[in-house]
């Protein structure tokens, strides 16, 4: 008898807590709206420079064609679009896996392929980084199809770039030919808002998971060893929680370099405190649960019994403030950006052009603060809806009570 | 007689509660030999599961604390071993079940996967042959279709299915010792006689020791050689079991047994001892159980001065006053 022998057909098999918890979360409508909806905005943030951009798909110039939009790609486009790939390779596999592969040896083939996807990632990216030179093509190519020097090109559906002004349509509200307008410098409010997307999701992400990781950690420890362990990490946790968080990141991003990366690590590093709570508190009900004092009767390994027989039954709630910390990430990056503390123009970001409203001149440009606002307003919804979901999915109790 | 695999020796065990320390176990010693099963019965918060859990080393310290004695296994004593040496000791030597097969397997893996780990932690087994080893040991502690059975979650299976799980996750590794703490306690009467005599089954077969933590004197009769009866963290009788049932010499014991039912006797309720189990922070003074003994009460000795553990040197022992062995 081998694992996965043939003779065990896909209907003897049990369903897995994960399973029956993403049973339960689609079954709402809502959920899935918001779920939809934040698959739409990844979509968008990938895809970006193929939908927004003054660069065309192909032009023909002297009769040669010419494909300046993926010659302009640099390598952060690349590592998006490589990321992009990995994540839906993994996620046909995880469907495969569960419809395929025998629950027992399930969760270690699926760590095996995540473990290829991220070695994939991380090597992929640090290649395509270090190779693709960013290059600068300020040829404006509509132009010279106007001047009858190019005969034929096709172009994204919003044809502008995000970083292209233009100062003879500068604050303009919208039109036909800019959907939500444009700024005081003449770029299109569309194409920015579209690119802003890269930013929002990529600091929500990134940042939610350095403090998950840091929160978990250290709340795990907190909790399954308790006494005078969680007595000093506790004590650490609450100072780092008396500190007014906006106010230090506004001090760190004040001494260090604007870069969105530095945003994303700060807002992680101080974004942990809520995580390690939650996990330590998991942790004090499940070290005590018999399975866990089984697992230790049996002599396994603390890393076994903290991380793989512990964790996946306390990481719920953590799934859940995961995704309102996404929604927390995404507004504290535009209220730093709003400040002024955020990335640096002309690099676009929700937040910034919020602030962008009032012009130089005084006057309030409606179309310039309504529709970033409308995104992160939406985004923040969607997300903070998917958590309820999550929520109510893990604890049907909750459901009862509402 | 063979011989002697795990030895207690003058055990004590403290409990650091909010209100003032607690001696849950205080001068337990007794021995378990090769192949032989003992069982200690008392009520719930006598000491019985600390004894057990401090063989494994498993007291969650802090609030507990190991103050004297000696867990010898082999006349190595455990007390004295690193963590790590304790971690390749439990599961490998010393295995353990549990009261709860309901919530002691984890929810998340199947029940295969989670043999296998036991498997692969100590033993050389690795992958499919440590698959096919767990699938074996399923069968073993009979369960129909293990090879199905492997791949399900353990909410897809009956108690007493669990409990056989359980069963077969301890014995895995051949262990030496066998602690099984209340091991039928959940379970419906006709289960526990099925698992009662696969464990005995097992015994046999792999010439094991058991320790059986229990309150159920049914159980004792059927399974143990030798009986240690714990009443309020101390030992009070100790005796084999055939000697513990025919002549019982401990008012407490008298007491145990008296309150077993007897089938085809007309009384119309049940004997039970009188009173409660003394607060662990408050215990009386002198013997313990003066307060609920019918010779206790009335005897000024018993209420002031604590009557020692004294062996008739044929393997039997009590702690009363007035007894006679």
């Amino acid at each position: 008898m081998i694992r996965g022998a043939k003779k065990i057909t896909h209907s003897d098999w049990g369903r897995s807590y994960s399973q029956m918890v993403s049973d339960e979360f689609f079954k709402n409508f809502i959920n899935i709206i918001s779920l939809a909806f934040i698959i739409f905005l990844f979509v968008v943030a990938v895809f970006a420079p193929f939908i927004a951009n003054d660069k065309p798909f192909v032009i023909k110039i002297d009769g040669a064609l010419k494909f300046p939009l993926f010659a302009s790609l640099n390598g952060v486009d690349y590592s998006t679009l490589l990321a992009a790939l990995v994540g839906v390779v993994l996620f046909l596999l995880h469907r495969r896996n569960i419809k395929k592969v025998n629950p027992s040896i399930r969760g270690s083939i699926w760590a095996k392929q995540v473990g290829v996807g991220v070695v994939v990632l991380i090597v992929g990216i640090t290649c395509l980084l270090a190779l693709i030179p960013s290059k600068l093509d300020a040829t404006d190519y509509k132009s010279k199809l106007k001047s009858k020097e190019a005969s034929f090109a096709i172009f994204p559906i919003v044809p502008y770039g995000f970083a292209r002004t233009n100062i003879s349509e500068r604050e303009e509200p919208p039109s036909k030919k800019h959907w939500f307008g444009t700024d005081d410098v003449g770029c299109d409010v569309l194409c920015r808002v579209i690119h802003g997307s890269r930013i929002s999701l990529s600091v929500g992400f990134v940042a939610v998971g350095i403090s998950g990781i840091i929160g978990v950690f250290i709340g795990a420890i907190m909790g399954y060893f308790g006494g005078k362990v969680d007595f000093v990490l506790m004590r650490f946790v609450e100072i780092m929680m008396a500190v007014p968080v906006f106010f230090l990141i506004i001090t760190i991003v004040a001494f260090f370099p604007r870069s969105l990366l530095n945003i994303m690590i700060i807002i992680g590093i101080t974004g942990w405190t809520g995580n390690a709570r939650f996990i330590r508190a998991e942790f004090l009900k499940l070290r005590k649960q018999d399975y866990v004092q089984a697992a230790r009767a049996l002599g396994l390994p603390l890393h076994s019994i903290l991380f793989k027989h512990m964790l996946p039954n306390g990481i719920a709630p953590v799934l859940v403030s995961a995704t309102f910390g996404i929604a927390g990430a995404i507004f504290t990056e535009a209220s730093l950006s709003f400040l002024g503390f955020g990335v640096a123009p002309p690099t676009p970001s929700w937040g910034q052009m919020l602030s962008q409203g009032v012009s130089a001149t005084g006057h309030f440009l409606w179309w310039m603060s309504l529709f970033p606002g409308i995104a992160i307003f939406l985004t923040a919804v969607s997300y903070n809806l998917v958590g309820e979901g999550l929520r109510d999915a893990i604890d049907p109790r909750l459901r009862k009570a509402a | 007689m063979s011989e002697v695999l795990l030895e207690i020796k003058d055990l004590c065990v403290s409990f650091d509660t909010d209100d003032g320390v607690v001696n849950a176990v205080d001068g337990v010693s007794y021995q378990l030999r090769k192949g032989e099963s003992v069982a200690v019965v008392g009520e719930s918060g006598c000491g019985k599961s600390v004894t057990s859990l401090s063989v494994m080393r498993l007291i969650p310290s802090p609030p507990s604390k190991v103050l004297g004695g000696e867990i010898l296994l082999n006349g190595e004593n455990l007390l004295e071993f690193s963590e790590k040496k304790m971690r390749s000791i439990r599961g490998n030597e010393i295995a353990m079940i549990f009261q709860e097969p309901m919530t002691s397997l984890n929810p998340v893996y199947t029940v295969g996967e989670q043999i296998v780990e036991a498997i692969e932690r100590h033993q050389t087994l690795k992958g499919d042959a440590a698959w096919t080893k767990a699938v074996d040991m399923l069968r073993l502690v009979g369960i129909a279709d293990p090879d199905i059975r492997a791949n399900e979650y353990p909410h897809q299976l009956s108690g007493g299915m669990r409990q056989r799980v359980m069963i077969a996750m301890a014995l895995s590794c051949d262990p030496k010792l066998l602690i099984a703490d209340e091991p039928t306690t959940a379970l419906d009467v006709t289960i526990q006689a099925q698992i009662l005599e696969l464990l005995r089954e097992i015994q046999k077969r792999n010439n094991m020791s058991i320790l059986l933590i229990t309150h159920d004197l049914g159980v004792v009769a059927e399974n143990a050689d030798y009986v240690v009866v714990m009443y309020a963290s101390k030992i009070v009788e100790k005796a084999p079991v055939d000697a513990l049932f025919a002549t019982p010499a401990h008012p407490y014991t008298k007491g145990l047994l008296a309150s077993l039912p007897i089938l085809g006797s007309d009384k119309e309720r049940l004997d039970t001892i009188e009173g409660s189990v003394p607060d662990p922070l408050n215990f009386p003074s002198g013997c313990k159980f003066h307060p609920r003994c019918s010779i206790g009460c009335k005897d000024k000795k018993c209420q002031t001065q604590e009557p020692p553990l004294v062996e008739d040197g044929c393997g039997r022992a009590v702690a009363c006053w007035h007894a006679k062995l």
